[in-house]
This record gives structure tokens, sequence and C-alpha cells, in this order.
């Protein structure tokens, strides 16, 4: 089943002085179940892309299809509660709430899904388990290394049960052992829950790990390798 | 969790919070001290007023309040007296004679109101007594003693003791004369009502006052005002329009009344407090706007990231007017307290204006304020304060709400 379909997109920056094509004419579909990567150098358009594909953007022309749902039709405010419904988000700098603890940040966007409190508890804990955060529970971001950080983000994407995970540059500020950490528990995710995953990447230990590997240069597909 | 997170978010900059809970506590203090500072001199110069000069209550013969002519005297005055002293809550009576004259010395000469009053009752209705602050207040004893106010001792060059004439027409119509001695001289604070006013025995005035057509027994009951105070100043309206129920003929007065301007100031009391309220609470609002900017502003990348992740408008918008209203909850009960410490403090021991004295004791205040304050001040303020609050935040709290999550992010 496809989960994303986007159709001839194109995207805009500063349509008024220097116009710059982000995204000129992407055609895209994602597969239930996939552990793709998006990659391609600085400036192709990786980052634009995901933001359109998950909403946070508007494309300036063609078509984004997500689970059955057409985001340019989306008023600002749908848009917020479709992101909180079917998009879990991970990105490169964690962006967790500082104030809140591992557990809290897990659970908030439950709590944003008016969740009843006995489940948020319970499946926030399942969830850092999971990540393997059993002992960090109640630590805020603060007191957490880079990795934890990103990994308590994977969990907390994960909370709403979301049709897939963006992930935008998600090992870019990692060291290697919690980059292959992040990338095993994302992949066991992925192959035990059936969890979809888009990354945007240009970490080759992470493009090593995709199981298709989308290429854009200047806005544009390039290549789309699938592999075993 | 969202009051939580506003909680925690007020404490991330515990400095920045921490002056601007400084700041409103400090504001709260200051509309709760000038207003009960405020209210604390009203109330000085309606009490004075009140104690010293018109008392609670005054009946009088309608046609004396126009005219003030002796002719015009409270019929059956000994029957008004037992019938207003049968009044429930009437703490104390004066029956009192008044003329208006002249008083002269070998130095001069002023227009008076003469006051025959019965010493021990007048006492109980006035701090005539107490004000006393050279020679004797009025005794049963000697011949025609006099109180004069220093001030009019002043004007006059007389000391006790020294010899006054007064001059007055009596029921007759005729001029009298008569020498009094100053018995004692009494400074009520209130420069122009001391310069108007003298006191002399009733019995002393009303054998003055006769003319040779009236009785013995008429004459010893003349009299043309009874002053009146009451057990509780609230209950003033209440007992007058009783009494006036009660005496028909006679014009029954609240101090209001008798001093429209007590009214005015008693009335200003509220007027007061809201002005400074208003005006303490629209420096407050600016205060709490450029904090809580501050506050938004710094964190717009994590605002984006809320929105990104499924936080709809409105919970951002309440979350920052929550952090506000947090800030203002907790400035409030350290400034009602630093408040009501302040109040409960000069309300007691006072404050010694007597470096302004002069100029309010020609307005007839005490040198010494005591604050005091109602208590539906400290809820005003409370509610102030927290629409301040609120107000504050709507700017900064619209601000966030109009980021556009993807831009948000991508600042650093």
């Amino acid at each position: 089943m496809k989960v994303i379909t986007t159709k001839g997109v194109v995207k805009i920056y500063n349509p008024d002085k220097i116009p710059v094509k982000a995204l000129n004419g992407v055609d895209l579909e994602i597969e239930e179940g996939e552990f793709t990567a998006i990659v391609g150098p600085s400036g192709s358009g990786k980052t634009t892309l995901l933001n359109v594909i998950g909403g946070l953007d508007r494309p300036d022309e063609g078509d984004v299809e997500v689970g059955g749902h057409d985001i340019d039709a989306m008023s600002d405010n749908d848009l917020i509660d479709f992101r909180k419904q079917h998009i879990g988000f991970v990105f490169q700098a964690y962006n967790l709430i500082p104030v809140l603890t591992a557990r809290e940040n897990v659970e908030f966007v439950m709590l944003l899904q008016n969740r009843p409190k006995k489940e948020r508890h319970e499946r926030a804990e399942e969830l850092l388990r999971a990540v393997g955060l059993d002992d960090k529970m109640d630590k805020r971001p603060s007191e957490l290394s880079g990795g934890q950080q990103q990994r308590v983000a994977v969990a907390r994407a994960l909370a709403p049960k979301p049709d897939f995970i963006l992930a935008d540059e998600p090992t870019a500020n990692l060291d290697s052992k919690s980059t292959a950490n992040l990338l095993d528990i994302m992949a066991r995710l992925n192959e035990e829950e059936k969890i979809t995953f888009v990354f945007s990447t240009h970490d080759q230990r992470v493009i090593d790990r995709a199981r298709r590997v989308v290429t854009l240069v200047d806005g544009k597909v390039a290549t789309d390798e699938v592999r075993g | 969790m969202i009051q939580t997170m506003a909680w925690r978010n007020i404490w991330r900059s515990t400095t920045r919070s921490l002056v601007v809970i400084g700041a409103i506590a400090v504001g709260i203090w200051a509309a709760l001290s000038l207003t009960g500072f405020a209210t604390g001199m009203v109330k000085s110069y309606v009490n004075n007023a009140v104690q010293n000069i018109v008392s609670h209550i005054q009946v009088h013969q309608p046609d004396f309040l126009d005219e003030n002519e002796v002719k015009y005297n409270i019929p059956d005055a000994g029957g008004v007296e037992q019938a207003i002293r049968a009044e429930p809550g009437v703490k104390a009576v004066s029956v009192r004679s008044v003329v208006k004259g002249m008083i002269s010395s070998s130095q001069g000469a002023r227009g008076v109101s003469i006051k025959g009053v019965e010493p021990e009752e007048e006492a109980r209705v006035n701090a005539l007594d107490e004000n006393i602050v050279e020679g004797d207040y009025l005794s049963g004893e000697g011949r025609n003693p006099i109180l004069v106010s220093d001030e009019l001792a002043k004007k006059l060059n007389v000391k006790v003791r020294s010899k006054v004439v007064l001059n007055f027409q009596d029921r007759g119509g005729s001029i009298t004369a008569a020498a009094f001695r100053v018995a004692g001289v009494f400074d009520t604070g209130n420069k122009p009502f001391d310069l108007s006013h003298v006191y002399v025995r009733r019995s002393d005035l009303n054998n003055l006052l006769s003319s040779a057509a009236d009785s013995a027994l008429a004459v010893g009951l003349l009299a043309h005002e009874i002053a009146i105070m009451v057990d509780d100043i609230r209950k003033v309206d209440t007992i007058a329009s009783s009494l006036s129920a009660g005496l028909p003929g006679l014009e029954v007065q609240t101090y209001r009344q008798i001093s429209p301007d007590l009214e005015l100031y008693e009335g200003q009391i509220k007027n007061i407090s809201l002005i400074y309220l208003t005006v303490i609470m629209l420096a407050l609002v600016f205060g709490i706007i450029n904090t809580m900017l501050m506050a938004v502003l710094e964190r717009i990348k994590e605002l984006g990231m809320l929105m990104a992740i499924g936080m709809n408008k409105l919970r951002v918008f309440l979350m920052i007017v929550l952090e506000s209203v947090l800030l203002g909850l907790v400035a409030m009960p350290v400034g009602l307290l630093l408040g009501y410490i302040t109040i409960d403090y000069v309300g007691k021991n006072g404050i010694d204006m007597s470096m302004y004295a002069k100029g309010l004791e020609s307005f007839g205040m005490s040198s010494v304020i005591y604050f005091e304050l109602a208590p539906i001040v400290y809820l005003q303020v409370a509610v102030g304060v927290f629409l301040t609050a609120v107000l504050a935040s709507i700017y900064p709290a619209l601000k966030a709400i109009r980021l556009k999550p993807v831009e948000a992010l991508r600042t650093i």
C-alpha cells in the first residue's frame, strides 16, 4: 500500500527576488514498510522534500498525497492535526522539549491526541525501553547524550502510532557508536513493527543500511535504487 | 502537561522571571500602599471632621440652617433629646445653643460662631476636651468661661485668663455684649474651623440670649443644635432616617449632608484606588510584554517543533498566556502580602507626616496618617493583576502562533 505519493512537486524559495527551485518536479512513491534513504548533496532538496511530505511546507506545484489525504487541501490547523495523527518526526537537532523529561517528551504527543493517562504512561515506558533508555526515563534532555536524545526523539515519533516516520538527517550530530545503535533500533522497528521510515541523509553509514536509496540532484530524482 | 511545561518554562530564565515577578510584586505593593495611604488620609480627614466638628448626625430646626438666627430654636429640646437618647445605636448626644457673633479683645475682633455646650456631654460627642492645648476645659466653676482656639488666640493676642468680649443679637433682636474669660485654648488641627468657633457654657449663653419675653424655664432649655455620635459609623444613615421619622418638623442631617466635602472625599477613595491600579498595571503590561516576547523569540525553533509534532495554535497560544499568568500568580501573593504587612504596620503605628503637617492641618487632616484599606481592594488588585498578565501575553502569544513551523525550525 502506498503511504506517500508525490507528483511533479515543485517548490520555489524566494519567488520574488532570486528564485531558487529547491524541488523541480519530484515524482516519488513510498510503500508501507519501506526503509528509505533520500540522499544527495547539500542543496539538492532533501530537507525540502521531507518538509513537503510531512506537511510542514506546501508545494508550489504538483500534488502530495499522504495516507490518501491531499496535503494541499488542508488548512494550517488541519495540517497540524494531520501531522499529529499520521506522521512522526525526528529532527537533526533532536528538538526535544527541554523542560520535559524523556518520558514526558514521549507522552506529550499522545497528550495532544487526548489519550488517557494510563495508556500514555505505559506506551511511553514501552517505547523508551524499546530504544534502550529504561534507566533514563526521568532525565531531561540536557542530562542526556546526543545519541540518547535522538533515541528519545525516535520514541516520541513512534508514540502516536504514525503511518510513517520522517527523519531529517537523524545521525548528523551523532558519533559512530550512537549512529550504529540508532540505526539498529530503527531497523528493528522497521522489521518487527513494520514501521515505515523515510530519512534524508548524507551519512554513508545510514545509506549502507537503507533498503531503498533515492538520490536527489538539483531538486529532481536522479536515481532510485531498491536493494534486496 | 501544558501547565507543567508553562511552569517549567518560566524558570528556564530564572533571573528574567524573578525580575518581572519582582516588578509585579512591587507594583501590587505600591498600588495597595498608595491606596492605603489615600484611604488613610481621607479617613483621617473625615474622622477629624466628624470628631471635632460635625459629629455623626446633627438635628436643627430647618429655618435655623437657612437663616442662622437664634429665634429658630428647637422646640421642646428636652423632649427631643430624650427621644434621641432612646434611639438604639446612639452613643452620645450634645445639646447646643448657637449664635453668630463677634469676639473682640483689645487687639482685634473676628466674626465667630458661638456654641453654648454642656461641658460633659460635649466631651462625649466631641474631642474638644482632648484638644485643649493650654488652660482647662469648660467646667461648672467660674464666671463666663470661654474656649478659643490657638489660632484665634494669636489673632486676638489673648492668652489663658485673658478677657474677651462677645457681641451678638439676643432672641429679642437687641445687641448684647458680655465679657468672658479664656479658660482654655484648643486646637482641632483644622485651621478654618478653629478660627471661626468658640465654646462657652450653654447656660451662660442661654442667659444672654433670653429676651425679656422669655420665661426662665424656656431659657434653660433653649437649644439650636443637637449633635449625635453613633456607635458605628456605618449605621449613620439608618439611624438618621429613623430619627428623622420620629422627629417631624426637625431637620436630621448626617455628616455627609452637613459637610458635602466629606461625602466627596469618601466617594473618591474608590476612584483613587482604581486610578493607582490602572496606572501601575499599565506600566506592568509593558514589562510583561517585554519578558514574554523575549521568551517567545528565544525559542522560536522549539515552538516550531511543537507545531510540527502536532501542538495546535490554540494550545501554543494558551501555553504562552499561561506562562504570563503564572508569572502574575507567583508575584501576586508576594505583593499582596507585602502590601498587607505595610498597611497593617502603618495602620497601627501611623506614618508621621509632620514635615508636611502645616499643609495637612490647613486642610483639616492630622499629621500622622494611619494606612487603611478595604478588603475588597485586595481582590480588585488580584483581579487587576490577573487581567494585566492575560492582556500582556496576547501580543507575544499571537507572535508565537504566527510562526510557520518550517521557518521556525530553520532558525538557529
